[in-house]
């Protein structure tokens, strides 16, 4: 139990490690700050933008993991665990590769023209209502990184008596969110933007790193855990 | 009366435009306020931007976008360094 909710927390945090919804309250609040918008309602904004990414976040891995209850049950078969190792694996090698561009600024592996109607949609963003949904869909545009993390969660999850999969989902959704909730503190308590983004700038490769690193740890652990152990076991009975 | 200077857009999709003194006098007061600026300070540091902008428009019958985007940062830079930082990286930051 105590070791499946940590491989979960785990995967959560990596989810924390990507930059796409960070990059955008960024771009929100500075959009915010920039018009004269009152702190109460850049609090609202922040604070609609993290509630957006939050639902998306837990819609997403219960999705998951009913579409995963239906189709194995309470067992995984080996070559699920052993795929979604291969996602992880993959992933990690390409978040090394390119989940930042070769240039100044904490520009992602966005395709530019998506990157633009985001921020224009960013900056356009006055209710509170349209930066939830914003956050909605900031999660949705991460979906080819995040999905990894939330696939293993979902199969470690569907394992798990009712209510610690209720528990491993929102702790997987609370830890996903940890960088937005530290990020919009820092707004919200009067931080600058300029030394927010600054840090994020100067520390880019390491949170690149950590992000890549903790996909291909997570993927390795996995996979001997729950594929090369259970194998070995096998062979062994015999 | 300063005379109409076309601005070429960067990217070369959009048509060019004459030089707004309010569309970028706006832009720094954003960038400005953006860093939690005092609202008075940033107007100044806008209009000194705006100004130093004009003169270095005076001879040039246009410029791209791109090129006054980093004339218009080098002299924010000296007004103040941290709006500069933001006002030149915020198409960057995704």
């Amino acid at each position: 139990m105590i070791s499946s909710l940590a491989i979960v927390a785990f995967a959560a945090l990596i989810h924390a490690s990507f930059q796409l919804s960070v990059s955008m309250l960024t771009l929100l609040s500075g959009h915010a700050i920039g018009s004269k918008t009152a702190h109460a309602k850049l609090l609202r904004l922040t604070s609609g933008f993290l509630f957006g990414v939050a639902v998306m976040t837990m819609l997403l891995i219960s999705f998951i993991a009913l579409v995963f209850q239906h189709v194995f049950g309470n067992t995984v078969p080996l070559v699920a665990w052993a795929a979604s190792c291969g996602l992880l694996l993959g992933l990690g090698v390409a978040v090394w590769a390119f989940y930042y561009r070769r240039e100044q600024g904490t520009s992602l592996w966005l395709p530019r023209s998506l990157a633009r109607y985001l921020s224009e949609r960013t900056k356009a963003t006055k209710q509170s209502a349209e930066a939830f949904g914003l956050g909605l869909s900031s999660v949705i545009g991460e979906l080819i990184f995040i999905l990894a993390p939330m696939v293993i969660s979902a199969l470690i999850l569907i394992r798990l008596p009712a209510f610690w999969q209720l528990t491993g989902i929102g702790m997987y959704t609370l830890i996903s969110l940890l960088s937005l909730l530290i990020v919009s503190s820092l707004i919200g308590s009067g931080h600058k933007l300029s030394r927010i983004q600054k840090w994020r700038e100067d520390n880019k490769r390491f949170l690149q790193f950590a992000a890549g690193s903790g996909l291909l740890i997570l993927g390795f652990y996995v996979y001997v855990d729950q594929v090369v152990s259970v194998t070995a076991f096998a062979y062994g009975g015999h | 009366m300063q005379q109409a200077i076309d601005i070429i857009k960067s990217s070369g999709k959009r048509a060019s435009e004459q030089f707004n003194r309010n569309k970028l006098h706006a832009s720094v007061l954003a960038a400005c306020l953006s860093v939690r600026s005092p609202e008075g300070e940033a107007e100044m540091t806008a209009k000194s931007v705006c100004d130093a902008i004009a003169i270095w428009l005076a001879t040039k019958p246009e410029v791209t976008s791109a090129d006054l985007r980093r004339k218009a940062t080098e002299t924010l830079e000296k007004h103040h360094p941290e709006a500069a930082y933001l006002y030149k990286h915020h198409r960057l930051v995704m």
